[in-house]
C-alpha cells in the first residue's frame, strides 16, 4: 500500500473564466502534518475543498486515501474535515448534532465520541446549546470537534485557529501535535509561525499555482543554511567560503553572516561548529546562531 | 439515508416548524370548509324554499336534495358512475375540500420544503454531511423526512375534516368514515409525493432558498397553465396533449374504486416522483458544494 495519504497530479479548478487552482501537483505522506500556505486567493481553500470532495477538479487527478474523493461514500469514516466557511446547521443542540454526525459516520458509540470530541476542544459546556446561539469561536470549536470524532486516519483543517483566542488556539495546536504520527493532518492557514511549528511538510500556493512544496526543513533551508548574528569584529568572507562544506557565505546587512553549505555531504552541526570556531579565532564576538530561515521569510521571498 | 431521514424529521418536529405548517394547513382547510359549508347550506336552503313555494311534500324535498347531491357529485367525479357510487355516502363538503386542497397542496408543499437542500448548500452546512454520507443518501433522507412530515400533517387535517363532516352529517357512519378517511389520505399522499419530489428538485437546483421557492412556484404555474391550455384546446389541436405533462392531470382517478384506475393514476404520480428525484440527484451529484 502507498505511504501517500493524498496525491494531486496536475489538478486544476476553474470557476467560469477564473482559474482558482492551476495544475497543482503535490503529495502528502501518511502520518505527516502538512500545511497549505499562501495569501488570500492563492487557492488554498479550493485545493482543500477538492481534497474533501466538495469541489470537482476541472482537470487532473486527485487521490485521497487511495480513492477519488468524489466517489460516493469513499471517504466515509476515513476523513474528518473542518471546512472554513460552512455554517453549523441551525435548530440543533450541539451535542445532538455531533451525535447525529457520529452516527452518520457509523462510529460505534456516537454519543461517547461526540462527548469525547467536545471535551478535546474544551466545549463540553455547550452540549445543550443551540448551534445558532454559539459565538464564532465556539462554533469553530464545535466544527473542529466534529472533524476529530472517531480519530479518522486523515484530518483536513481549513484555518483551524482563525478567530480563536490565544489560549484555545494553543489548545488546538496541541491537538494537532498530538495527532502527528498517528493521523495525517492537512492544515490550511495564514499563520506561518503556527504552520512552521506544526508541520512536517508544506505547499506554498500563489495565484492558484504551486510556488514550492517540500518538507519544512527544505522550505526553511534548515539543512543547508544558517545565520550568525555578529556583535563585534571583522568577518573575513573569503576564509569562511574556503571552509570545508561551505558553498556560499556572505553578509546580510552589517551584523548578519549567512552561510550556505552542502547539506547532503556535510552535517549541519559540523559546518556550524567550524564556522563559529573560525570566527572566534579571529576575535569575532557572536550574539547568536540560527539554522535556516523563518518560514515567513521564505514565503515572502517566493510570493 | 435512514439516519438522515430520522434526524431531519426529529429536527423539524422539535423546531416547531411542523406546528407552524400544521397551523397553516389547518387554517386553510378550515377556511375552505367554512366557505364550502356555507355555500352548500345556502344552496340547500334555496332549493328547499323553492320546493316549499311549489308545495312539494317531504318525499319530493328529499328527492330534490338527493338530485342536488348527485349533480354536484357528478360534477366532481366527471360523471364516472363507479366513483359516484363509491363516494355517494361521503358528504359533499369533504369532496369539495379534497378537490380544492389538491389544487393548493403543491404550493403548500413548496412552502414546506423549498429550503431542504438549498438551505444547506448556500451556507455550506451540507459539507458536514457529504463527508459522511453519499449525496444520494442526503437527498433521499431529506425527501423522506419531508414526505413523512406531510403524511402526518395530511392525516391530522383529513381526520379533522372527516370528524367535522360526521358532526354535520350524523348519517355519515363510522365504518364509512374510517374507510373513506384511509382512501382520501392515501389519494392525497400519492398525489403529494410527486410534488414533494418536485420541491426537492427545485431546492437542489439553486443555492438560495428564496430562488428555489420562486422557481418552484413558476413550475407549478407552468403545470397549471399546460393543464388549462390543454383542456381549453379542441380535440384536433395538438396542444391538448400538453395536459399529459402536468401531474395534476392524473388526480381524477385517485379516489376511483377500481384498482386498475387508481393504479394508473398512482403509477403516473410515481413516475413523476421518480423523474423529479432522479433529476434532483443528477443536479446534486454534479454540483460543487
Amino acid at each position: 500500500m502507498s505511504d501517500l495519504a493524498i496525491e494531486l497530479t496536475r489538478v486544476s479548478k476553474h470557476f467560469g473564466p477564473k482559474v482558482a487552482v492551476n495544475a497543482v501537483s503535490l503529495q502528502v505522506r501518511q502520518g505527516d502534518v502538512f500545511g497549505l500556505i499562501g495569501p488570500n486567493g492563492a487557492g488554498k481553500t479550493t485545493t482543500f475543498s477538492m481534497m474533501c470532495g466538495y469541489l470537482y477538479p476541472t482537470e487532473g487527478s486527485l487521490q485521497v486515501m487511495g480513492v477519488s474523493p468524489t466517489t460516493p461514500g469513499a471517504l466515509k469514516g476515513r476523513v474528518g474535515a473542518l471546512p472554513q466557511d460552512a455554517v453549523l446547521p441551525p435548530g440543533w443542540e450541539v451535542g445532538a448534532l455531533l451525535t447525529y454526525w457520529a452516527r452518520l459516520s457509523a462510529l460505534p458509540q456516537p454519543e461517547h465520541e461526540a462527548r469525547g470530541a467536545l471535551e478535546k476542544v474544551g466545549l463540553m459546556e455547550a452540549w445543550k446549546v443551540q448551534t445558532q446561539a454559539l459565538s464564532h469561536g465556539m462554533a469553530k470549536r464545535a466544527a473542529m470537534a466534529q472533524a476529530l470524532m472517531g480519530s479518522p486516519p486523515l484530518v483536513l483543517l481549513d484555518e483551524p485557529t482563525a478567530g480563536l483566542d490565544p489560549r484555545i488556539a494553543a489548545q488546538v495546536r496541541q491537538l494537532i501535535k498530538d495527532m502527528k504520527g498517528t493521523q495525517t493532518v492537512v492544515v490550511s492557514s495564514h499563520n506561518l509561525q503556527e504552520l512552521e511549528e506544526l508541520c512536517d511538510a508544506a505547499a506554498i500556493l500563489d495565484k492558484g499555482s504551486l510556488a514550492q512544496a517540500g518538507t519544512m526543513s527544505e522550505l526553511t533551508g534548515q539543512g543547508a543554511e544558517f545565520r550568525v548574528q555578529i556583535a563585534r569584529g571583522d568577518v573575513i568572507i573569503p576564509e569562511i567560503n574556503a571552509l570545508p562544506g561551505v558553498t556560499d557565505a556572505r553578509m546580510e546587512g552589517p551584523d548578519v553572516l549567512r552561510v550556505r553549505f552542502d547539506g547532503q555531504a556535510q552535517k549541519a552541526e559540523e559546518v556550524i561548529s567550524r564556522t563559529v570556531g573560525h570566527l572566534l579565532q579571529h576575535q569575532v564576538l557572536i550574539l547568536g546562531v540560527s539554522r535556516g530561515r523563518r518560514l515567513e521569510d521564505r514565503v515572502l521571498q517566493l510570493l | 439515508m435512514v439516519v438522515i431521514w430520522a434526524a431531519e424529521l426529529r429536527r423539524a418536529v422539535r423546531s416547531g416548524r411542523a406546528l407552524v405548517l400544521l397551523g397553516l394547513y389547518s387554517m386553510f382547510s378550515a377556511l375552505v370548509l367554512l366557505v364550502v359549508g356555507f355555500v352548500t347550506r345556502e344552496l340547500q336552503a334555496q332549493v328547499n324554499d323553492k320546493l316549499t313555494e311549489v308545495g312539494a311534500d317531504a318525499e319530493a324535498t328529499a328527492r330534490a336534495a338527493d338530485e342536488l347531491h348527485r349533480g354536484v357529485l357528478g360534477f366532481l367525479t366527471s360523471n364516472d358512475t363507479a366513483m359516484m357510487e363509491a363516494l355517494a355516502q361521503v358528504p359533499i363538503v369533504v369532496l369539495v375540500v379534497f378537490k380544492i386542497t389538491l389544487f393548493f397542496l403543491p404550493a403548500y408543499i413548496a412552502l414546506m420544503g423549498f429550503d431542504q437542500v438549498s438551505g444547506e448548500v448556500g451556507p455550506r452546512s451540507i459539507r458536514y454531511l457529504t463527508v459522511r454520507a453519499r449525496r444520494s443518501s442526503v437527498l433521499l433522507g431529506k425527501f423522506l423526512s419531508q414526505a413523512t412530515l406531510l403524511l402526518a400533517l395530511v392525516l391530522v387535517i383529513d381526520l379533522a375534516i372527516f370528524v367535522y363532516a360526521r358532526i354535520l352529517n350524523p348519517d355519515f357512519g363510522f365504518g364509512v368514515l374510517v374507510l373513506n378517511l384511509l382512501k382520501f389520505w392515501t389519494a392525497t399522499i400519492v398525489f403529494s409525493l410527486a410534488y414533494v419530489a418536485l420541491t426537492t428538485l427545485c431546492s437542489s437546483l439553486f443555492r438560495s432558498p428564496a430562488v428555489s421557492l420562486v422557481f418552484n412556484f413558476i413550475l407549478l404555474f407552468v403545470f397549471w397553465l399546460m393543464d388549462s391550455v390543454a383542456r381549453a384546446s379542441s380535440d384536433t389541436n395538438l396542444l391538448r396533449f400538453l395536459r399529459y405533462l402536468s401531474p395534476s392531470n392524473y388526480s381524477g382517478n385517485l379516489l376511483h374504486p377500481k384498482l386498475a384506475e387508481f393504479a394508473g393514476s398512482g403509477a403516473a404520480y410515481a413516475a413523476f416522483a421518480a423523474i423529479f428525484l432522479v433529476g434532483a440527484y443528477g443536479v446534486l451529484r454534479a454540483r460543487d458544494l
